[in-house]
């Protein structure tokens, strides 16, 4: 008996002791990993990109039924990879919850993180990274059901709106309403499958959530024109990829191989019409983006520290920025024409600086 | 203490020796133990007040405008304008109302149910027992999501059910005819709940007096009396202008059902009231049951032999005894029932935890939120007991 309290007194010793190490050893780790080295110089040495996604957003980022990563995010983890690695399958995905990604960022768990992220002053000041160019410019949105005939939030005065917790969008939600002095009242749900009854059933008149969210909600109902997504945006939400602070050699890779894409599609070049546009490239600001010399000329010298023609790589294995919008969202029900994420040229905010 | 052991250690020459005469030494060896793990234990407290320290701690962010609507607020007004604070008080207030009357009528659904567990009618007793065997053994969080969704099975309100204008069924609530005054909302209530505790009271004092005054007037139709004396005067005194408040629904200009008036029971709160209720109801049976068998036979063959009829049976001599045992276990009850009600999380019912995530999520500060919702909590839950416990000594006196 005696003996038998004796060895419980030192198990507790003994886990005491493991409590503290765990407790004080976790905290060099933390203090030791951000004086590294340069993440770009990391990825060449692994051969392979460690990205940060989502697993459960359809269209952006969602393990499809053979069990491979698919999504609109996803395919610019594989842009970065085909850039450096110049192969756009040398890519580990780790999926992530809202909560959990910047953390895993900040502990070099991932080289870089695209998982539907807001682009916030905050975020950019606290949380200890740099956002790149946005890939998608997203707004919180209002569903209704098609047959209540509510055109605008105006006309929603005295309804019951269904909303998520502790998100921006409960926020931004009654920022619309209240100063407007619409009288509303907000369903505050923890989770999305009860939010989802709830609104199928009419226990709310409205679903709001970012507006690409609420098109991948809304393809996935049984019936999708039983039900319409507002035009007015009640915020800006642009999303993008982020890296680390102070790290700008892999930063202005991960920043350029967005641009590089959008620069593409602006001056008509494919993942089919690639290869023949490297070879006889029809205007000097075409052969920069792809890395070749114009008319008999000599090659760009500017890099980011991996080879000038990467966007040759990128183009080819991935397509440029309109190929994987049509790819992943258009199939969502997002069309581009009209919206924020439409070239420049056709009055959206996709617009790439000159590659000079 | 340790006299013997110096005198041992003295005997020994070498250092070896002497350790191991300490070593085997059984105090000095469960005292060495208890001391490292004492002074392990406060490195540990030092190291976590210390990293507590680093954090920001303090309720000042409670201060600013919460910026959130809440769905339910009762008693006290809320708007997104309010400070956090309110909204904080908000969610106690949704969480003492869910669990006050999630108590009441699950001690009378518990006790019923006892009884008919030990009923000579066979559909009866088996009904109570198919009760308790099959919501006790079903987890509560499922049983909450179920009743949502029952609930959300009613008709929409496009097609709600107005049974002739009087109540308003739909699954966006049942709106019950009620009784509002127009100045000062449900003050009435308030008024009449505080007349019947004074009443009650009495009664009781009135109950003491007659057992040695026996031909005293009825203390039952005394007490009625006092009871409508004191709630006309006050009414008088008040000047409180009721109406009959009859739930109504309109559509307005965009073609919105605006339903208003009545007293709501949103599916949500009655989601989480109904799953409550009946869960912690089957445990209550099952108390009431022990200990009414608890009881010796004797009490019911005796109460069976002065031809007391089967009410006067269990209102004047099963319940009074088998109360004494039933307290106790019966304190615990409540307090699980309280916090459970914090599940209702899961369904958008805004009680204290559900509002605290809230502003966690807003503002931060999520340690010294999570110790308020604790200390709520424990606040709660202490007062229950002590008001259990109030009433376990005057029980257990009564009986003696």
């Amino acid at each position: 008996m005696f003996y038998l309290r004796n060895k419980l007194v030192a198990m507790l010793v003994l886990l005491m002791a493991i409590f503290i190490f765990a407790a004080c050893s976790s905290e060099e780790e933390s203090s030791t990993s951000s004086a590294s080295e340069s993440t770009l110089t990391t990825i060449l040495e692994r051969g392979e990109l460690v990205c940060g996604v989502n697993d459960n957003l359809t269209g952006f980022g969602v393990v499809n039924s053979s069990g491979q990563f698919e999504g609109f995010d996803i395919d610019f983890c594989k842009a970065v990879a085909a850039a450096i690695l110049g192969d756009s399958s040398k890519v580990e995905y780790v999926p992530l919850t809202a909560s959990a990604r910047f953390e895993a960022l900040a502990a070099n768990e991932i080289d870089m993180l695209i998982r539907n992220t807001t682009w916030t002053a905050s975020r950019d000041r606290d949380l200890g990274n740099d956002f790149t160019v946005p890939t998608f410019y997203d707004g919180q949105g209002m569903m209704v059901k098609a047959s209540s005939g509510y055109d605008s939030i105006e006309s929603m005065s005295g309804t019951t709106v269904c909303v998520l917790q502790g998100t921006t969008t409960e926020l931004n939600l009654d920022d619309r309403f209240s100063t407007a002095g619409i009288p509303y009242t907000p369903l505050t749900f923890e989770t999305n499958d009860p939010l989802q009854a709830a609104y199928e059933e009419g226990r709310c008149d409205g679903w709001t959530t970012d507006k690409s969210g609420l098109a991948s909600k809304r393809a996935g109902f049984a019936n999708p024109s039983d039900h319409v997504v507002l035009a007015e945006t009640l915020s800006k939400e642009p999303l993008g990829p982020l890296t680390r602070d102070n790290d700008s050699e892999f930063y202005d890779v991960v920043q350029w191989v967005v641009f590089g894409m959008m620069q593409a599609e602006e001056s008509g070049i494919n993942s089919s019409n690639v290869a023949s546009m490297a070879g006889s490239p029809t205007d000097p600001g075409m052969a920069r983006l792809l890395g070749v010399g114009f008319d008999g000329g000599e090659p760009p010298d500017f890099s980011f520290g991996i080879p000038a023609d990467f966007m040759q790589n990128v183009i080819s294995q991935v397509g440029n920025y309109g190929e994987v919008y049509d790819r992943h969202l258009v199939p969502l029900g997002l069309t581009r024409e009209g919206s924020l994420n439409a070239q420049w040229t056709e009055g959206g905010l996709i617009y790439a600086p000159p590659f000079r | 203490m340790f006299s013997n052991l110096f005198q041992q250690l003295k005997t020994q020459e070498t250092t070896k020796k002497k350790l191991e005469v300490l070593f085997y030494d059984r105090t000095f060896r469960k005292l060495l133990i208890q001391l490292v793990f004492s002074i392990l234990m406060i490195v540990f407290l030092f190291y976590l007040i210390a990293r507590a320290f680093s954090l920001e701690l303090g309720f000042s962010h409670l201060g600013s405008r919460a910026g959130f609507g809440i769905s339910h607020a009762f008693l006290i007004d809320y708007s997104s304008n309010d400070s956090r604070w309110q909204a904080y008080f908000v969610g106690i207030i949704n969480t003492i109302r869910v669990s006050f009357i999630g108590i009441l009528l699950a001690t009378t659904l518990g006790v019923l149910m006892g009884l008919a567990r030990l009923s000579k009618n066979f559909l009866i007793s088996k009904i109570s027992a198919g009760y308790v065997e099959f919501i006790r053994n079903t987890p509560l969080l499922i049983q909450i999501i179920f009743w949502q969704l029952v609930l959300l099975q009613l008709p929409q309100i496009s097609d709600a059910l107005t049974f002739g204008g009087i109540s308003v069924w739909s699954n966006r609530g049942i709106l019950l005819p009620f009784i509002n005054s127009v100045e000062n909302g449900s003050l009435w209530f308030l008024i009449l709940l505080i007349s019947l505790i004074v009443t009650l009271f009495v009664r009781s004092y009135l109950n003491k007096f007659r057992e040695e005054n026996v031909n005293f007037f009825s203390p039952n139709l005394i007490s009625l009396g006092f009871f409508l004396l004191i709630t006309i005067i006050s009414y008088f005194i008040l000047g409180i202008d009721l109406y009959s408040d009859i739930p109504s629904l309109e559509v307005n200009e965009y073609g919105t059902y605006i339903q208003s008036g009545g007293f709501l029971l949103s599916p949500e709160f009655a989601a989480i009231l109904f799953a409550l209720v009946l869960y912690t109801g089957t445990f209550i049976t099952e108390i009431v049951r022990g200990s009414i068998q608890s009881l010796p036979k004797g009490q019911t063959e005796a109460a069976q032999a002065l031809g007391l009829s089967s009410y006067q049976r269990i209102t004047l001599i099963i319940l009074p005894q088998a109360l004494r045992s039933i307290i106790p276990p019966l304190t615990n009850q409540y307090l699980n029932l309280t916090k459970n009600s914090s599940l209702s999380v899961a369904i958008a019912y805004p009680d204290v935890f559900m509002v605290s995530r809230t502003i966690m999520n807003n503002a931060g500060h999520a340690l010294p939120m999570l110790f308020l919702i604790l200390i709520t909590f424990l606040g709660l839950s202490l007062f229950i007991s002590m008001f259990m416990n109030f009433l376990n000594r005057r029980v257990t006196r009564i009986g003696a």
